[in-house]
């Protein structure tokens, strides 16, 4: 596959503009081609999805690989460049991207191999889907389509939140746990992580062991510590779908620690999808995690 | 003739040609796996490619080649021969077939001291430390261990059972760390305790080659007292050895090499034991070319491991750490069953 010349010098371009503080953005809104994109993680790929891009390249989804279902539709025929833990970076090299979009977290150690690939556009984070967004909306000039999302969010939280309310009555703002089920340990996510923040906006109160902890989430030591997740919504996602993680399950909810906490004992236990909860990162997981809270609030089809 | 003597003023030495034929020889083949290294990968190039894409960055391959593949595989030389050469230190040194950096506790001082800084202080000083911390916890575990075998100076068995009680209370600590850190650590924490060359840059080669070759500079002069190190104190010091002083030195120079190797790149296992076997094999008589087939050994484990490990199941990259224990663990149960018998 030949990289011919003139793309390489218009990425050196872009390298300088970078160096010398211009906006790199400017000159990737103005041409007519829409820019190269590679996406190294989950939140990214996502993102530009929802922008109306479609990578170039992507790295391997954390289950239901190599791609999202949600996203297969968004991203047919697009190559995989390994994971998002260790791409491969000679994959991305033959892809010739414009952009990658990386995040310190994953990515810090191979920037300096990055940057001489393409010019990178790195997130501190990689599940802080509005900041995801905002930041590739500016590089890949969408800047448009990233006002409409970030609408289309506050319209989707103002009309759940108000089901919510109508839902609960007098009982509402309720407190509410994320738990994440795995095979050997559970996890419950904090208001600061990336579903977190959407229960947040959605106005759910958090209780006492959420409001003082501090970071992403907590791992439960065992089944003792369950009371720490005690709440009167339970949303529920299991982290994949082998048997081990079914049979934990399982174990758990049967067990009369879980049993006596207020969320089973008010029927109010709601099995959500990890992908759109959790794994995808992104906007459109953001959009898919309301859409099952409304499910949820039209029948108790969900409850368990 | 296999002898020749060369004299200088002030200088003489005998040389012994064969041993160098087969350092000529294992040089030649490192050389081509250098060359295989480059040339395999995503794309498959041919040697007329693998020119092309040597002639400069602005090629079609030269990124791939120049950028990505050739900074690897020196990397991976680098860390495989210096961890060849720390691991034929300390088996001169403790007289021990055994002793190798990760046995002593210098590799477990490293990963302690590195996943330690990858759970608290990566997001607040970014990656650049991590070498320092691993380089500081390998000499570290290393003085540690020297004062506490130290009475009335040290006897090479003290330092063998110092170090193996100490690597396992490091590598407790190392659990330990591991078990409490942010769970989002883990994962970079795990690749990094395999070994793993993934990511290599010129920066970081460059970096491990200086203090490469800061630290094997010294041994030129010391090659005599080394090759007279697994002597009998009492014999080596009838033959002008200072026991305890060059023990101290050899024994820091092997830590502070294995501690500079694993800092770059990772807790590579089995290096440092199998290599110096392998040289000793070849070359039976201690010296100078047994210590440089330490090395070459060395390098060609970790390009090879690290060959199969980003090429075997492509796209997916692997720490090489993995395939060198492979290789290394079938020789070291070899070995031991020799030794019993």
């Amino acid at each position: 596959m030949p990289v011919d010349r003139l793309r390489l010098s218009r990425r050196r371009l872009l390298g300088a503009l970078v160096t010398l503080g211009l906006a790199p953005e400017a000159t990737l809104a103005a041409r007519t081609r829409p820019p190269r994109v590679v996406t190294l993680f989950q939140g990214a790929t996502d993102t530009a999805v929802a922008l109306g891009v479609t990578p170039a390249g992507v790295v391997e989804s954390w289950q239901d690989g190599p791609v999202y279902p949600y996203l297969r539709v968004a991203l047919g025929g697009v190559p995989i460049v390994g994971l998002e833990t260790q791409p491969s970076l000679e994959d991305i090299a033959l892809l010739a991207p414009d952009v990658i979009v990386a995040s310190r977290f994953r990515h810090q150690k191979i920037m300096p191999l990055l940057s001489k690939l393409a010019s990178v556009v790195m997130l501190e984070e990689i599940y802080r889907f509005r900041a995801t967004l905002a930041v590739m909306a500016r590089a890949l000039g969408r800047e448009r389509q990233a006002e409409l999302l970030g609408a289309q969010y506050l319209a989707r939280i103002t009309a759940v939140r108000a089901r919510l309310a109508a839902h609960f009555g007098p009982r509402w703002p309720v407190s509410v746990s994320l738990i994440d089920i795995r095979a050997d340990q559970v996890r419950s996510y904090l208001p600061d992580s990336f579903a977190g923040r959407v229960l947040s906006d959605l106005g759910f109160a958090w209780n006492e062991t959420a409001r003082t902890r501090s970071g992403l989430m907590l791992k439960l030591g065992g089944v003792e510590s369950l009371p720490a997740l005690d709440a009167e919504v339970f949303f529920v996602m299991r982290h994949s779908a082998s048997p081990v993680v079914a049979e934990h399950e399982r174990r758990l909810m049967t067990h009369p620690l879980w049993q006596r906490m207020a969320a089973p004992r008010a029927g109010q236990v709601v099995a959500v999808d990890a992908v759109a909860w959790s794994l995808s990162g992104g906007i459109l997981g953001v959009f898919s995690l309301l859409d099952e809270i409304d499910a949820w609030l039209d029948g108790p089809g969900e409850a368990r | 003739m296999t002898e020749r003597t060369l004299r200088l003023p002030g200088f003489s030495r005998r040389l012994e040609l064969r041993p160098w034929r087969r350092v000529a020889i294992l040089t030649a083949v490192l050389l081509l796996i250098v060359v295989g290294s480059m040339a395999t990968g995503k794309v498959m190039l041919g040697p007329g490619a693998l020119v092309a894409a040597l002639a400069g960055p602005d090629t079609p391959y030269g990124l791939i080649v120049l950028e990505l593949r050739l900074p690897r595989v020196t990397l991976a030389a680098l860390v495989g021969g210096a961890l060849g050469l720390a691991g034929w230190l300390l088996q001169q040194v403790m007289r021990n077939p055994l002793a190798s950096p990760d046995i002593i506790g210098v590799t477990s001082g490293a990963s302690a001291a590195a996943v330690g800084y990858l759970a608290w202080l990566a997001v607040p000083l970014g990656m650049r430390g991590l070498p320092v911390a691993a380089m500081a916890g390998a000499v570290g575990a290393a003085l540690s261990i020297y004062l506490l075998a130290w009475s009335r100076g040290v006897t090479p068995l003290r330092l063998v059972l110092t170090g193996i009680g100490m690597a396992t209370l490091l590598g407790a600590v190392t659990l330990f760390i591991l078990a409490f850190s942010p769970l989002t650590t883990t994962l970079s924490a795990y690749v990094w305790l395999t070994g793993s060359v993934y990511g290599a840059n010129w920066n970081a080669v460059g970096g491990l080659a200086l203090w490469c070759a800061l630290l094997a500079a010294p041994l030129v002069v010391m090659m005599r007292s080394v090759v007279l190190a697994p002597l009998d104190d009492t014999l080596a010091t009838g033959l002008g050895v200072r026991v305890q002083r060059n023990r101290a030195t050899i024994l820091a120079l092997a830590a502070a090499l294995a501690g500079v190797a694993i800092a770059w790149g990772g807790a590579f296992a089995f290096v440092g034991l199998v290599a110096p076997h392998l040289a000793r094999r070849l070359s039976p008589p201690p010296g100078a070319a047994q210590a440089v087939l330490a090395v070459l050994f060395g390098s060609c484990l970790v390009m090879l491991a690290d060959l199969v490990a980003r090429t075997l199941f492509l796209p997916l990259d692997l720490p090489a750490g993995i395939f060198v224990a492979v290789l290394g663990a079938p020789f070291f149960l070899g070995l031991l069953v020799r030794e019993v018998r």
